[in-house]
C-alpha cells in the first residue's frame, strides 16, 4: 500500500474548535457549576436521583446514552474487512489497549493512590479513585482518535479499522478486565451489575447506532447519514457529557470542597499512564519501522480513553457520589492538553519514521 | 480518469457490477470531546448532489469525486466477501472542516 506522508501537520484550530481546545476550562467551569448547583439548589440532585427503575437512574441513562450513541453511530463496522491492510499497526494497538494498557493504568494508578498519597487521601477514598482509574484504563479512545489522527496526519483508511475493531473487542474484554483488576484491589463489585453496565451503555447504544445507521443508510443515502443526520446529532455527545459533569459535581460538591488536592493527585497517575502507554505503542512502531501515519494514530487511541464509558460505568457502579467518578472525570480534565502535547510529539517525530509501507 | 483518482482493476469490476457510478467523498467523523475529522469514503452510487462534485468518465464507469479529493494521489479498491464487499480509499490523511 503507498501511502501519502504529508510532512506539513494541521494546527490545532483547522480539526478543533473553541469548545474542544478548551475542554478543560468547560470541564472546569462545570465542576464549578456543579457544585454551586448542589450547595445553592440541592433539591435539584436530590430529587433526580429519585428516578430510578430497578437501580439505574433514569436521568443518568438518559444522558449517558445522549454522550455515547452519537459515537456508536459513526462506527462503520464494514471496515474491518481491512484488518488485514496493516497488520502489524493493529497488533501493536490492540496488544497496547487490551493487553498492556489496563494492566499498567492499575499498577500506576496503585502505587500513587495507594502507597505514595497514602498520607494524603483516605484508604477507602484512595481504593475508590483506584476502581475509577481502572475503568478509565479498560476503555481505549473511540471517537476522538479520528482528530488526534487528523492533527498528526493520520492514515484515514487505517484509523477507521482500528476505531471499529477496539469497539469490538471492547464489547467482549471490558467487564471481564474491570472485574478481574476491580477484584484483585479488593474492590467487590458483582458481576450482574457490571454486565448490566455493559448492557445498558455499550451494547444498547452499540446495536441502536448500528441498526440507525443501516436503516437511515438504506433509506436516505449515506452522504445524507454523514451530512445531515450525524451533523445533527454529533454535537450532543459534548453537551451530554457537559451536562452529566454538571449533574456529577452536584452531587460530589462535599467531596471536592473537602478535598481540592485529590483532583491534582488523581491526575499525577493518570498523565503517566497516558504518556506512557503513547510511548509503548509509538516506540513499538518505530521498532517495526511502521509509517508515521500509522504509528500517530496506532499510539493515540491507547494513550486516549473512552470517558463517557469509565464515567458511565463508575456512576452505575459506584454512584453519583463516588470516588471512582470522580476520578473518571479528572481524566476527561486533563485529556485535551495531555493527547496535543503528544499530537506535538508525534509531528515532531515524523521524520523518524519510514514513509511508504506495503 | 488517470490522475484525478486511480482504481485498481477488482474495484473497477465492482463498479461495473454494480451500476457503473461511484462517488468518492469526504465523510466526517465527530470526536467525543468536540472536533471533527473528515474520512475519504467511496461507495458504488451517485451522489445527491452531482454538482458538487468533479465528474470524470472512463471505460464505461462514471466517477463522482468531491473537489478536495481529485489529483491526491488515491487509490479505490475493493475488499471483503459475498455481500460485504465494499470499496475504500487508500492512501487519504484524514482533513478538517
Amino acid at each position: 500500500m503507498t501511502t501519502q506522508q504529508d510532512t506539513s501537520s494541521p494546527s490545532t484550530t483547522e480539526g478543533m474548535g473553541l469548545f474542544e481546545r478548551f475542554l478543560s476550562l468547560w470541564v472546569a467551569l462545570a465542576i464549578v457549576a456543579g457544585i454551586l448547583l448542589g450547595q445553592l439548589l440541592p433539591a435539584v440532585p436530590e430529587t433526580l436521583s429519585r428516578f430510578e427503575v430497578a437501580q439505574v437512574s433514569i436521568p443518568v441513562a438518559v444522558l449517558i446514552w445522549a454522550m455515547i450513541f452519537p459515537m456508536m453511530a459513526q462506527i462503520d463496522f464494514t471496515s474491518l474487512l481491512g484488518v488485514r491492510r496493516q497488520p502489524k499497526g493493529l497488533i501493536i494497538t490492540t496488544s497496547v489497549n487490551w493487553l498492556v494498557k489496563p494492566f499498567t493504568m492499575f499498577a500506576i494508578s496503585w502505587l500513587f493512590l495507594m502507597v505514595i498519597f497514602r498520607p494524603f487521601i483516605p484508604a477507602e477514598l484512595a481504593s475508590q479513585y483506584l476502581a475509577g482509574t481502572i475503568l478509565l484504563g479498560a476503555a481505549p479512545c473511540t471517537a476522538m482518535v479520528f482528530v488526534w489522527s487528523y492533527l498528526t496526519r493520520g492514515d484515514a483508511a487505517y484509523t477507521l479499522v482500528q476505531v471499529a475493531l477496539n469497539d469490538l473487542i471492547m464489547l467482549f474484554a471490558f467487564a471481564p478486565i474491570v472485574v478481574f483488576l476491580l477484584g484483585i484491589s479488593n474492590i467487590q463489585v458483582p458481576w450482574d451489575t457490571v454486565a448490566l453496565s455493559v448492557v445498558l451503555y455499550i451494547v444498547i447504544p452499540l446495536a441502536a447506532g448500528y441498526i440507525t445507521r443501516q436503516t437511515l443508510i438504506r433509506k436516505r443515502g449515506a452522504e445524507w447519514y454523514d451530512n445531515v443526520f450525524m451533523k445533527r446529532i454529533g454535537p450532543i455527545t459534548p453537551i451530554g457529557l457537559i451536562i452529566t459533569l454538571v449533574l456529577l459535581f452536584a452531587f460530589q460538591g462535599e467531596v471536592i470542597l473537602n478535598n481540592p488536592l485529590h483532583i491534582v493527585l488523581i491526575a499525577i497517575p493518570l498523565i503517566i499512564q497516558t504518556f506512557l502507554i503513547f510511548f509503548i505503542a509509538y516506540g513499538w512502531a518505530k521498532a517495526w519501522q511502521l509509517p508515521h501515519n500509522v504509528a500517530a494514530p496506532g499510539a493515540m487511541i491507547g494513550a486516549s480513553n473512552f470517558f463517557e464509558l469509565a464515567v458511565a460505568a463508575a456512576i452505575a457502579l459506584f454512584g453519583f457520589q463516588s470516588g471512582a467518578a470522580l476520578a473518571t472525570v479528572v481524566g476527561v480534565l486533563v485529556e485535551v492538553p495531555l493527547m496535543l502535547a503528544l499530537v506535538r510529539i508525534a509531528n515532531k517525530t515524523r521524520h523518524h519514521f519510514p514513509t511508504k509501507t506495503h | 480518469m488517470g490522475d484525478a483518482i486511480d482504481i485498481t482493476s477488482s474495484a473497477k469490476a465492482f463498479i461495473k457490477q454494480q451500476g457503473g457510478v461511484m462517488t468518492v467523498r469526504l465523510s466526517p467523523r465527530h470526536g467525543c470531546c468536540g472536533g471533527l475529522a473528515n474520512v475519504a469514503v467511496a461507495e458504488a452510487t451517485s451522489p445527491a448532489d452531482p454538482s458538487l462534485y468533479h465528474r470524470h468518465c472512463d471505460e464505461d464507469l462514471t466517477l463522482f469525486i468531491a473537489p478536495a479529493l481529485v489529483g491526491q494521489g488515491l487509490r479505490v479498491d475493493v475488499e471483503g466477501f459475498w455481500k460485504l464487499r465494499h470499496l475504500y480509499v487508500d492512501g487519504a490523511a484524514l482533513s478538517a472542516r
